[in-house]
């Protein structure tokens, strides 16, 4: 009986149910497509995130006015000021060590290289670094760190090196100008800088063999350069134990008006909130705490305000969401509110025959909850393509449509429509009988 | 006989009208009464108050050793669909269902529907081939007979009827007051408001109103012919 009630109500009054249906269906819509833009932002926040590798570069302070040009450093080596290696493990100490995921040492050598003891030199820049070196932190642990954190995008043909080994890793367009360095190949490196021993240590003149593991493409200066463990360009330029720059890669919160402000001018409050949050601000600030004399910048700022437009643009679509939901329920509110009207007649009768309040509500959610079914389900197709296209204008590529908001879509769509007919089935509850009857 | 219902200076108000001014009858089971008097007097106001459709503003209605206006809501819900049959004069069919569902709703509030019962139910009252007819294809004695198919469907204590030949012509009229008969000899306690003498007159009993009171049935009535 109680199937045949919902039947027969539901095929009644087809106008205002499409009517319903339709707020339903935009509703739902709105939402799938928010919804699954939401999503897509979130991911590509967190894409963002992942491929970001290092986002802080730490220099020292006398170095802050780099020349260079085409990736060329052509500052005389020992001119600038190194940082020292064993401060390095103090980054895991500080209040966000556990958003420090990694960092990477470098050392620029200019030195030349020979494909075999007689063969004609070729002047190319070394950079000394780290893949994945095991730096001991002052608290007895140890953190592994390197290229294999910072810069997850390099991709090497063949391996990386050793950090404890003879080995090396040759950039692309540098392999391209030696024709007959493969993967196996072992060259001689030797320090391109014989008269700057006036005021660093002399580097070493021997030439040094250096067994080639890898190509590596890097998109970046470093592809010209011969890479190869820190140790070894210590060694080469004469400053163990020392490097020039300092790439780190943090998770940071991206940076908002509070993040911006000087915290030399907040109160002790906010200093506090600032110092607490893991803005890039506060961690950079806490790094220098850690490694004085140096200065932090920023690196790859269009990730940064990339990522604070992506999730304006998230909470907007909330905004949006909310309001097309508001309006939906609103919608059905106002049909259910005219067909508990239409329908009181009815409703008298069948209180009068002794039907309970809870039973003539079920009837009517029941009914309700068909629609929200059938809105929630055509508003689901409706939102997924409207996301694409929307997702195509917004991103570039279209967003996806993403199957596990369907049970979400018809859950919101069944509370809407719940929502939506409280306040007329709270009235139809109220319902006395006895004047309907009388014909009032 | 055992008293089916007991009203004790029944009053009720609407506002500063007064529909119901202290009344005081009882009810054998298993008798007809028939309520008389003119318009506005309080007839239906009464039998809504004994149907558990509205409540008393003081005094007692007993039915079936329950005393009405101190149901809750829901026991008044249950109240009516357990001990009450309601013949209402525009029928209060529920326009969608046949004939034969309108019967099974009242089954279905009552507890659980039982469709071989309710068929016997239309067959008794002589719609057995009307069954699966919406209300609206029905002429309206034959609506009055669906509805009185359905009063009975539950076994009521009391059957309430406000006016149920009052929207008949006269041929309908006689097959619906034949129905009464046969529930009355079936041993149903029937409360019946009709403006008609001659059907008050088939009654056992005549309870006459005027202004919220009970008054001397007029001696026209007295007799039952
Ligand atoms: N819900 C109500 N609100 C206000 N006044 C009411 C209400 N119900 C009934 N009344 C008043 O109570 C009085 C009795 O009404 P009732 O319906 O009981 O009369 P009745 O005897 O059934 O008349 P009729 O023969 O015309 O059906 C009337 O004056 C009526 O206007
Ligand atoms: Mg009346």
């Amino acid at each position: 009986m109680f199937g045949r009630l919902v039947r027969e109500s539901f095929v009644r009054n087809p106008r205002r149910k499409v009517l319903v249906a339709a707020a339903l269906v935009v509703g739902m819509a709105v939402a799938t497509s928010t919804l699954t833009i939401a999503l897509e932002v979130g991911d590509r926040l967190a894409r963002e995130f992942r491929s970001l590798g290092a986002n802080l570069l730490v220099t020292p302070q006398a170095d802050t006015l780099p020349i260079e040009i085409g990736g060329v450093d052509y500052r005389p080596v020992n001119e600038g000021a190194y940082l020292s290696e064993t401060d390095l493990g103090k980054l895991k100490t500080i209040f966000w060590r556990h958003n420090i995921l990694g960092f990477t040492p470098f050392l620029d050598v200019p030195a030349t290289i020979q494909q075999s003891e007689n063969s004609d030199p070729i002047l190319a820049m070394i950079v000394g670094t780290w893949y994945a070196q095991n730096v001991s932190v002052p608290d007895g642990t140890s953190f592994k760190t390197g290229l294999s954190v910072t810069h997850p995008w390099w991709k090497v043909q063949g391996r990386w090196f050793h950090d404890d080994a003879n080995e090396c890793v040759i950039g692309s367009a540098l392999a391209a100008t030696m024709p007959g360095v493969t993967a196996g190949k072992v060259i001689y490196v030797t320090s391109r800088s014989p008269g700057d021993s006036a005021q660093g240590q002399p580097g070493t003149t021997q030439a040094i063999a250096l067994k080639v593991v890898g190509i590596v493409s890097t998109d970046d200066a470093e592809d010209k350069a011969l890479l190869v463990p820190l140790a070894i360009a210590q060694k080469l330029s004469g400053h163990p134990g020392q490097f020039r720059q300092l790439f780190v890669s943090a998770l940071t919160k991206p940076a908002d008006t509070f993040s911006e402000r000087d915290p030399l001018k907040m109160t002790p409050t906010e200093y506090d909130r600032w110092f607490c949050s893991p803005y890039i601000s506060s961690i950079s600030f806490q790094i220098k705490t850690v490694l004085p004399g140096t200065d932090v910048r920023t690196i790859r700022r269009v990730a940064d305000t990339e990522g604070r437009i992506l999730s304006r643009v998230g909470t907007l679509l909330w905004i949006v969401t909310l309001a097309a939901l508001g309006a939906a329920a609103l919608a059905v509110a106002a049909t259910s509110a005219t067909t508990v009207l239409e329908r009181r007649a009815e409703i008298g009768v069948m209180k009068a025959l002794g039907a309970t309040n809870s039973l003539i509500a079920g009837i009517f959610l029941a009914e309700q909850l068909l629609l929200a079914v059938a809105g929630g389900a055509i508003g689901f197709v409706v939102g997924a393509a409207l996301a694409r296209s929307l997702g195509a204008s917004v991103f570039g590529t279209p967003a996806s449509p993403r199957l596990i908001l369907f049970p979400v879509i018809l859950g919101i769509a069944a509370i809407v429509a719940f929502v939506g007919s409280l306040i007329p089935l709270r009235r139809a509850s109220h319902f006395n009988p006895a004047p309907i009857l009388r014909g009032e | 006989m055992a008293t089916l219902v007991q009203v004790e200076n029944l009053r009720k108000e609407f506002g500063n009208v007064c529909a119901l001014a202290g009344v005081s009858f009882r009810v054998e089971a298993g008798e007809w009464i028939a309520i008389m008097g003119p318009s506005g007097s309080g007839k239906t106001t009464l039998i809504n108050i004994l149907g558990g459709l509205d409540m008393p503003t003081s005094g007692q209605a007993i039915v079936d050793a329950i005393d009405v206006g101190r149901l809750d809501e829901s026991g008044l819900t249950r109240f009516r669909a357990q001990k009450i049959g309601f013949i209402f004069q525009q029928f209060h069919l529920v326009p969608y269902l046949t004939a034969l569902e309108n019967v099974m709703l009242a089954q279905y509030f009552h507890s659980s529907t039982d469709e071989k019962e309710a068929r016997e139910a239309l067959e008794r009252v002589g719609l057995g081939d009307r069954v699966e007819h919406l209300p609206g294809k029905l002429s309206g004695g034959e609506q009055q007979r669906v509805a009185v198919a359905r009063a009975l469907i539950n076994h009521p204590k009391l059957i309430l009827a406000d006016e149920p030949t009052g929207n008949l012509d006269e041929a309908n009229e006689e097959t619906v007051i034949q129905l009464f008969h046969e529930l009355h000899r079936e041993g149903h306690t029937i409360l019946m408001v009709t403006h008609a003498p001659s059907i008050g007159r088939l009654a056992d009993r005549r309870i006459a109103f005027a202004h919220g009171r009970l008054v001397e049935v007029p001696a026209s009535l007295k007799t039952s012919l």
